[in-house]
């Protein structure tokens, strides 16, 4: 008997246009490859699977919740699947909820949980396949401490600056890393500071933080650009300090602006491209379907929702329609029991959060977390070191170019009058 | 039994099973095959040592390479070089021991390679010869030895507890024979204030005898097996700090100085139980010192950190630092007032280091000070439990976390469910009916960094209300007014006053990115004027 061979619309909210207009084509590129090669395997169950793109500009609330609205009515998609929208805060879950269809995206925010968990019947079918941006602040806190613990890296001292943007996102990640220091040995001596964003102007802040002579500085805020700026002002005067950026300095606009003020700077990911054989694979594949110029560790997000997301949706039978509850509950189920490791590491969903957990800050297992990476820039030129965290890293940590190379070196155990160490 | 009777010596060859024998109509078929089903195996020796008869039990059970036809010796020689069977002597030794006793009544356990207990039995035949058989005694033997085992430990718990009890009893017998003198005294009492003394004393002997029962417990617990540690890697200066927190009183009471140096390690082991160890030692530290400090800090030994606790109180013979970690151990000399000593702090410390396999180590100098230590190893920083609440959610680590924001609203249920929902998002909601409940949170102490007041209370409007907080909390505290009116009048009324305005129901989306503009991106706010 042959089946229902009409395609399947699979929604996809991306910034086309807009300041984040280089990361949407990616997650475009992203979808479009996993649909071409789950369309070659047969589809969904016997039926081709079809992308609809709405551009979501800026990203606002507003735009966001009339993507959904749009693809919902008048595409009538079966799920709505992408990387990131920043600014929405959550609002476009209302009609995704009314209309009762699966969501799945990297929206990377702390709010997910409280939505979520708030009425789980509601949003059985939000899913947010990365961590959620908390994390970045307790996994920093860890990623400083190995390094000093390790011997790779000896600080000054025990103080840590933390410079925050103005978002949610920056706000959350600057407070987790102020929590988390105590514990591990490190004293906040600046911020967190919240500063007006976007923004390229940091000599004011940058001089504030100098008069507190911190041993790590951290800046939260997320634009490629601004960070780019933010860097080149600070080695135009370094402190001896370790600079640690959020997400954004993955980007090669980062590189480009900054150039080789960019060397030594520290950035982390929770969701990233691993390099290992599956990841290269999926990296030559994903180049030679969009050209070298395409950025597949951003593209590899929306690739492998939308590959988890169909064989979910295969194991439950197919998929449903707006309205079709029963069958997407199923998908839903199907999505929540999965372990699925992907070309970024592992998608598993908490089953109260319906997020991913980090490894390995929350989960100590690398084939139950996806990887909170951290790189380093050390030559602008090249490709970014993967420093951290094992199993996945390629690279080793190198003292910045702009550092005190004495500190490099294990200075003497301070001792006191017992002989006691103080570590 | 008279197919037995009738049977001609068992030298049937196996392949002439359905022959019928001499002189009886007998088919032995039905008999083969009974043998063949039992579980044990059979083997049939000749008079002329020949083996004459294998059943298949013996096949399922042994698998040893033997075949109808062979001779003993044969067969003990293959035996003897196959390792399959785990052999009480030399090889050689064993064969000619065991050919030498052909026809002979004997038995014995074997462990064969696989592991199994194999019972073998020898018994001659009547008319020469010899039958073995074969018996899978595993089970019954692991069942013999658990039985043994679990006598073996039952025995010692028994004795363990009765040394323990003799010794406790005499402990227990102190404050109990001293709280009935005292409640003696107390009946007879007439004078309050002397009442009351005694009425203190009797509380303290209650407490030592409840510290008596606790240490007991634990140590019956530890004695039980039913201390499981949990090793998991964490901070060590947690773990100080809790330490600090416990002792700090203590310590200032006695007037010594309590320090502690915290590294900034990651250590691998049970919690719970290692700040066990380290407060007894702590406990001890600061009720053996009269003058001088307790000092608590780490070295690095090994793959792992030594932490010491040092004092300088009057110190320990040298002779009795073994003994001081035995059960009711207590210093001899001492006629002041350490009756809160059980003299079990120290053997709980040493049974649970034993449980750890964490060493212990005293150093000690008469009229120095003593030296107490526990060595741990060290864990993986990536692995440490940082302390986190196993659930985060916003009303922890939110971007409003702790934020103050005062809510006015008249409807009980309406400020109630908005109540809620912020302190979901961890807000700290100070909430009142009424411009004068706000007008006394802020008089008393409330600090709003944020108002939401709504638009028709009873005699004001929202507006009224913000107005008069903002003069008593500050007039630049950003505001937001909720109403239920929409009529555009109303709305416009509000917006040109500069106050951004939700209508009821309240979407807590827009709540949220509205409150986020006002509190941390006020220029975004004024630019979109949301």
């Amino acid at each position: 008997m042959k089946g229902d061979t009409s395609p399947v619309p699979i929604g996809s909210m991306v910034p086309l246009t807009g300041p984040a207009a280089a990361d949407g084509a990616e997650f475009r590129n992203g979808m479009i490859l996993a649909c071409e090669e789950l369309n070659a395997r047969g589809g969904l169950l016997g039926r081709p699977i079809q992308p609809i793109f709405a551009d979501t500009c800026r990203q606002s609330a507003k735009e966001v919740v009339a993507a959904a609205r749009w693809l919902i009515e008048k595409h009538k998609v079966h799920a709505i699947v992408n990387g990131y929208n920043i600014g929405a805060q959550n609002s476009e879950y209302e009609p995704i909820a009314d209309a009762g269809i699966i969501y799945v995206h990297a929206n990377t925010l702390l709010q997910h949980h409280d939505t979520v968990m708030s009425n789980p019947d509601r949003y059985f079918g939000c899913f947010m396949a990365d961590p959620a941006d908390y994390w970045y602040g307790p996994g920093f806190i860890k990623f400083i401490s190995w390094l000093r613990d390790s011997g790779q890296w000896t600080p000054n001292s025990d103080r840590l600056a933390i410079i925050s943007g103005s978002t949610p996102y920056s706000i959350v990640i600057s407070n987790a890393m102020a929590n988390a220091a105590a514990s591990f040995g490190w004293r906040v001596c600046f911020g967190p500071k919240i500063v007006q964003t976007p923004t390229s102007k940091w000599r004011d802040v940058i001089e504030e933080v100098r008069a507190t002579n911190p041993a790590v500085l951290a800046n939260t805020h997320f634009y490629a650009g601004d960070l780019a700026h933010f860097q080149k002002q600070f080695v135009e005067k370094p402190m001896d300090c370790l600079v640690y950026l959020q997400y954004g300095a993955v980007h090669r606009t980062f590189t480009d602006i900054a150039q080789e003020a960019s060397n030594g700077v520290i950035v982390s990911s929770i969701i990233g491209l691993l390099r290992d054989e599956m990841g290269k694979r999926f990296e030559a594949r994903y180049k030679a379907r969009f050209g070298d110029g395409s950025t597949p560790t951003i593209g590899c997000q929306s690739y492998g929702n939308m590959h988890h997301y169909a064989i979910g949706a295969a194991m439950a039978g197919g998929s449903g329609a707006p309205g079709d509850f029963e069958q997407n509950r199923k998908v839903a189920f199907a999505l929540k029991g999965m372990i699925y490791r992907t070309v970024h590491g592992t998608i598993r969903y908490h089953p109260d959060w319906q997020a991913v957990v980090p490894y390995p800050v929350m989960t100590h297992d690398p084939s139950l977390g996806m990887p909170h990476i951290f790189y380093q820039i050390q030559d602008h030129r090249e490709p970014l070191s993967m420093i951290a965290p094992e199993p996945y890293n390629t690279e080793r940590f190198v003292l910045p170019p702009w550092m005190n190379k004495r500190s490099a070196k294990p200075k003497p155990a301070l001792v006191n009058s017992r002989g006691l160490t103080d570590f | 039994m008279p197919l037995r009777t009738s049977a001609a010596p068992l030298v049937q060859p196996m392949d002439d099973r359905r022959t019928s024998l001499q002189g009886g109509v007998v088919e032995l078929a039905p008999i083969w095959d009974g043998l063949d089903a039992i579980d044990i195996g059979i083997l049939v020796w000749s008079p002329d040592r020949v083996l004459i008869y294998i059943n298949e039990g013996f096949h399922r059970g042994c698998g040893l390479p033997v075949a109808l036809g062979m001779q003993y010796d044969e067969y003990v020689a293959a035996v003897a070089q196959s390792h399959e069977w785990v052999l009480p002597s030399a090889p050689d030794d064993w064969a000619q021991e065991t050919i030498r006793d052909f026809g002979v009544i004997n038995e014995a356990d074997y462990q064969f390679a696989t592991g199994n207990i194999m019972h073998v039995a020898q018994r001659p035949a009547a008319q020469g010869g010899m039958v073995v058989t074969f018996t899978d005694v595993t089970a019954v033997k692991r069942n013999e030895r658990e039985l043994r085992e679990a006598k073996e430990a039952a025995e010692a718990t028994d004795e363990a507890k009765s040394r323990f009890l003799r010794a406790a009893n005499h402990d227990l017998r102190q404050p109990l024979a001293s709280l009935k003198i005292l409640i003696y005294n107390c009946l007879r009492e007439q004078d309050e204030e002397q009442r009351s003394e005694i009425l203190h004393a009797m509380g303290v002997a209650a407490s030592i005898m409840e510290d008596l029962l606790g240490a007991l417990l634990q140590i019956g617990q530890l004695d039980a097996g039913r201390i499981q540690p949990r090793i998991t890697s964490f901070q060590l200066s947690d773990l100080f700090d809790r330490l600090r927190i416990q002792f700090r009183h203590q310590a200032q009471e006695k007037g010594l100085r309590l320090r502690f140096v915290t590294p900034n390690k990651t250590v691998s082991t049970d919690r719970a139980l290692l700040e066990r160890i380290l407060s007894n030692f702590v406990a001890n530290a600061i009720r053996f010192t009269e003058v001088g400090s307790v000092l608590i800090g780490c070295r690095k030994e090994g793959r792992g950190l030594r932490i010491e606790v040092v004092d300088t109180g009057r110190g320990i013979k040298e002779e009795d630092c073994d003994r001081v970690f035995q059960e009711f151990y207590r210093v001899a000399d001492d006629n002041r007032a350490q009756k809160k000593g059980l003299g079990l702090g120290l053997n709980i410390v040493m049974r649970l280091a034993e449980l750890l396999e964490h060493p212990i180590r005293l150093r000690s100098k008469v009229g120095k000070g003593s030296i107490f230590s526990v060595w741990i190893p060290l864990g993986n920083i990536w692995h440490s439990e940082n302390g986190l609440a196993a659930e985060i959610t916003e009303a922890v680590a939110g971007e409003f976390a702790g934020t103050p924001v005062l809510l006015v609203e008249d409807d009980e249920i309406l400020r109630e469910s908005m109540a809620q929902l912020l302190r979901r998002w961890g807000i700290d909601v100070h909430s009142a009916a009424n411009e004068e409940n706000a007008l006394r949170l802020v008089a008393d102490g409330a600090e709003p960094e944020l108002i939401i007041a709504d638009y028709n209370l009873q005699t004001r409007t929202g507006l009224d209300v913000i107005n008069a907080i903002r003069k008593a909390a500050g007039e630049d505290t950003p505001a937001i007014v909720v109403t239920a009116d929409a009529e555009p009048k109303v709305i416009n009324g509000i917006r040109e006053a500069g106050v951004p305005v939700l209508i009821k129901p309240v979407s807590p989306p827009r709540l949220r990115v509205l409150m986020h503009n006002l509190l941390f991106e006020p220029d975004v706010h004024r630019q979109t004027g949301s």
